[in-house]
């Protein structure tokens, strides 16, 4: 099969044209570096299967940065049959370099020159037939976006595809230094085949821009738009829940409970009250995790996240980390693993780790769930989003608590240099390809963390034979007798522990943990929680779900990305400390103030 | 027309909507070839969009907006602007 590579430089549109071009979903965002993973699709052109691969996008391919090596890496190490480079069409000046680089190593490029609307809206006219001639490789106006000349990429491609002309990676190895000459063939390329206003003017962006990049008001308006987010998950996101609920419901009563009604008492406790429901409620959660990774998308996609690092820059830096470890921070909040993927664009060790240190606090969704969850079933409807939002401020205290502690041992001096992109419309089809993604990644977590916690709980809690189910008896209360000593002063109970024990593994099984633990549901359920905790005590043992390791796969990316068992164990004996401290303070504060 | 390049400045001092060629990075090598790929390249022109005594800069060099902390802007040496200002005033 043949193999097509893209490249360009960040926040080109790689990841959409590579969507458009395979169908596939890819995480999009409007903002350098989002792309880490490599990804790859297959697709027909011609006559041909080709896999198509999207690397990370880099502004050179001598760079020092991971992102930067791993281009290279892959280059230099993989047959490619055609490089196509997606390059944003209103910044050649700046971009051609690097497609000179490419062309240079002899890898005849097709060029795209993206986002040809925006361009096209700024004034700027490119002459692609005569830049495609003095270059010697085809040059296309295309806009990812709306579907603009894809049609003639895709005859390219297949055009290119009948004349084999691979990568000589040795070449690529020989060749180093010529980026001057580079750059000024660019720039006369530029100068004869592009017609640019001397000055650029994004008069929508500087408009939106003097607003909410004020240097008053910036930051609070940030914290609003943060705040209407999380608002918008909860207040939207509740009935959606009860629906699915419902749903699931419905479907018990009518379909399983008659079917299962066969099977012998044991059995039937176990999958109808144990596997169904433990699942069940798990999936309830899914609209919500959907909404919030929609969200969290237009956010992205709009080009805002790079104004957040700008904004909030000033106060990273006193902690040791930059605006982008802040941009991370708020990428964990959807999953902390594509976050800690994301420090790749650091060049520094240092501030890298610092970064992945940070990043495992930020309240993602699987904890949100459980939160929703707690707070819905022991608070108020008014007092539950005030819960939320404290646990969201605790989220960020501990982070910088954390980069404060540790950021004396981890000094950096990397330039904090990030481009700007001009703010853009969220695209419906990439917010919902992006949505996508994040359900079947639910899923495939479902069918195997979920289920076998769910399984693992339902047998801890039901066994030995003849004990009280949940009760008295049970594996689950003897472990939960033995971590009393540590658990009690922070105010969770003997059964609580058990569910705390296994969350270890992925906070999306606590839920279905508590449910096969009792066999209660809804209503029931809620009512069974309020005999476990009080408002202290659940605040108590959310701060600690909120604060302990946030999953095995994020131990795994964090152990993976750093190399460093240390680094890794380090983590793990800070934020179990951290949580039973914070914890502890909470609770036993609370209790002395009389709660 | 030759420039005439009194002093040099770098361009962490410049303020905001001011303009200046750049003449130079001075920073280790993985850094100026990362500040150079961005488009901080000599001969460009760079012009200070915003800038805020704590926080970073936002710096227009050819068609791209870049955020960049004033410490690394004081790497990027500039020539300084009154010759500039007329060396634009001549361009035209």
């Amino acid at each position: 099969m043949k193999r097509i590579a893209i490249v360009g430089m960040p926040n080109t549109g790689k990841s959409t044209f590579f969507n458009r071009l395979t169908g596939s979903s890819s995480r999009v965002g409007n903002w350098p570096g989002v792309t880490v993973e490599l990804l790859s699709a297959r697709t027909i052109l011609g006559s041909d299967a080709v896999e198509v691969v999207d690397l990370p996008g880099i502004y050179d391919l001598h760079g020092f940065s991971d992102d930067e090596q791993v281009v290279r890496s892959f280059l230099e190490n993989n047959a490619v049959d055609q490089v196509v480079m997606v390059l944003n069409a209103a910044q050649l000046d700046h971009q051609l370099p690097l497609a000179l680089q490419i062309h240079k190593l002899g890898m005849k490029p097709v060029l795209l020159a993206n986002m040809i609307d925006e361009a096209d809206q700024l004034g700027i006219r490119i002459d692609a037939r005569a830049l495609s001639k003095s270059l010697g490789c085809p040059v296309i106006l295309m806009s990812a976006r709306n579907g603009v000349g894809l049609k003639e990429v895709r005859e390219t491609l297949i055009d290119s595809l009948q004349s084999v002309h691979p990568v000589k990676p040795h070449v690529l190895k020989a060749y180093l230094h010529a980026d001057d000459e580079l750059v000024a063939h660019a720039e006369s390329l530029v100068s004869e085949h592009v017609s640019a206003p001397s000055r650029l003017v994004r008069r929508m962006t500087e408009r939106i821009d003097r607003v909410l990049l004020h240097p008053v008001l910036g930051l609070p308006l940030f914290f609003l738009a943060m705040f209407l987010v999380f608002q918008a998950v909860y207040t939207l996101g509740a009935p959606l829940q009860d629906a699915v609920a419902y749903l699931l419901g419905l479907l018990r009563g009518w379909a399983l409970e008659p079917l299962a009604s066969v099977l012998p008492a044991t059995l039937y406790g176990f999958l109808v009250d144990g596997l169904y429901d433990g699942i069940g409620t798990v999936a309830s959660f899914v609209p919500v995790i959907i909404l919030f990774f929609f969200l969290m998308a237009v956010v992205e996609d709009s080009g805002y996240l790079a104004r957040a690092a700008y904004l909030t820059d000033a106060l990273m830096a006193r902690l040791g980390l930059d605006g982008r470890g802040f941009v991370m921070l708020l990428m964990g909040f959807g999953c902390n693993v594509p976050a800690l993927m994301g420090t790749r664009v650091m060049r520094s060790r240092s501030l890298r780790l610092l970064s992945m240190l940070v990043i495992p606090f930020s309240l993602c969704s699987a904890r949100l769930q459980v939160f929703i969850f707690i707070t819905t079933a022991l608070f108020t409807p008014q007092q539950a989003p005030v819960i939320l939002f404290f646990m969201y401020m605790a989220s960020f205290c501990a982070a910088f608590l954390t980069a404060l502690l540790f950021g004396k041992r981890l000094k950096s001096d990397e330039p904090f240099v990030l481009e700007l992109p001009p703010y853009r419309m969220p695209v419906l089809f990439q917010v919902l390809m992006r949505g996508w993604h994040e359900i079947s990644h639910f899923l495939k977590r479902a069918s195997t963390f979920i289920i076998t916690g769910v399984v693992l709980v339902w047998w801890l809690t039901h066994y030995p034979e003849g004990s009280m189910p949940g009760g008295a008896g049970t594996y689950a209360s003897m472990v939960g007798e033995w971590l009393k000593p540590v658990l009690d002063p922070i105010g969770i109970s003997s059964m609580m522990s058990v569910v705390l024990l296994i969350g270890f593994v992925a906070k999306e099984i606590v839920i279905g943990a508590i449910v096969a633990m009792t066999g209660l549901q809804g209503a029931a359920l809620n009512g069974y929680l309020v005999t476990q905790m009080d408002s202290i005590q659940a605040i108590s043992f959310m701060l600690f779900i909120l604060l302990y390791t946030p999953c095995l796969s994020t131990l795994a990316t964090q152990l993976s990305e750093s190399r460093s068992w240390k680094f890794t164990g380090v983590s793990i004996a800070w934020s179990l400390s951290l949580a039973w401290l914070v914890s502890f303070g909470f609770y036993q504060g609370a209790r002395l103030l009389g709660y | 027309m030759k420039r005439v390049q009194k002093t040099m400045t770098n361009l962490s001092r410049l303020g905001t909507g001011e303009t200046a060629h750049i003449t130079g990075i001075h920073a280790p090598d993985d850094v100026r070839q990362r500040l150079q790929a961005m488009g901080l390249r000599t001969g460009r022109e760079a012009r200070v969009i915003r800038c805020t005594r704590l926080g970073p800069m936002q710096i227009r060099v050819g068609s791209v907006d870049l955020i960049m902390r004033r410490s690394d802007a004081a790497r990027v040496e500039i020539a300084a602007c009154d010759t500039v200002r007329i060396d634009i005033a001549t361009k035209k």
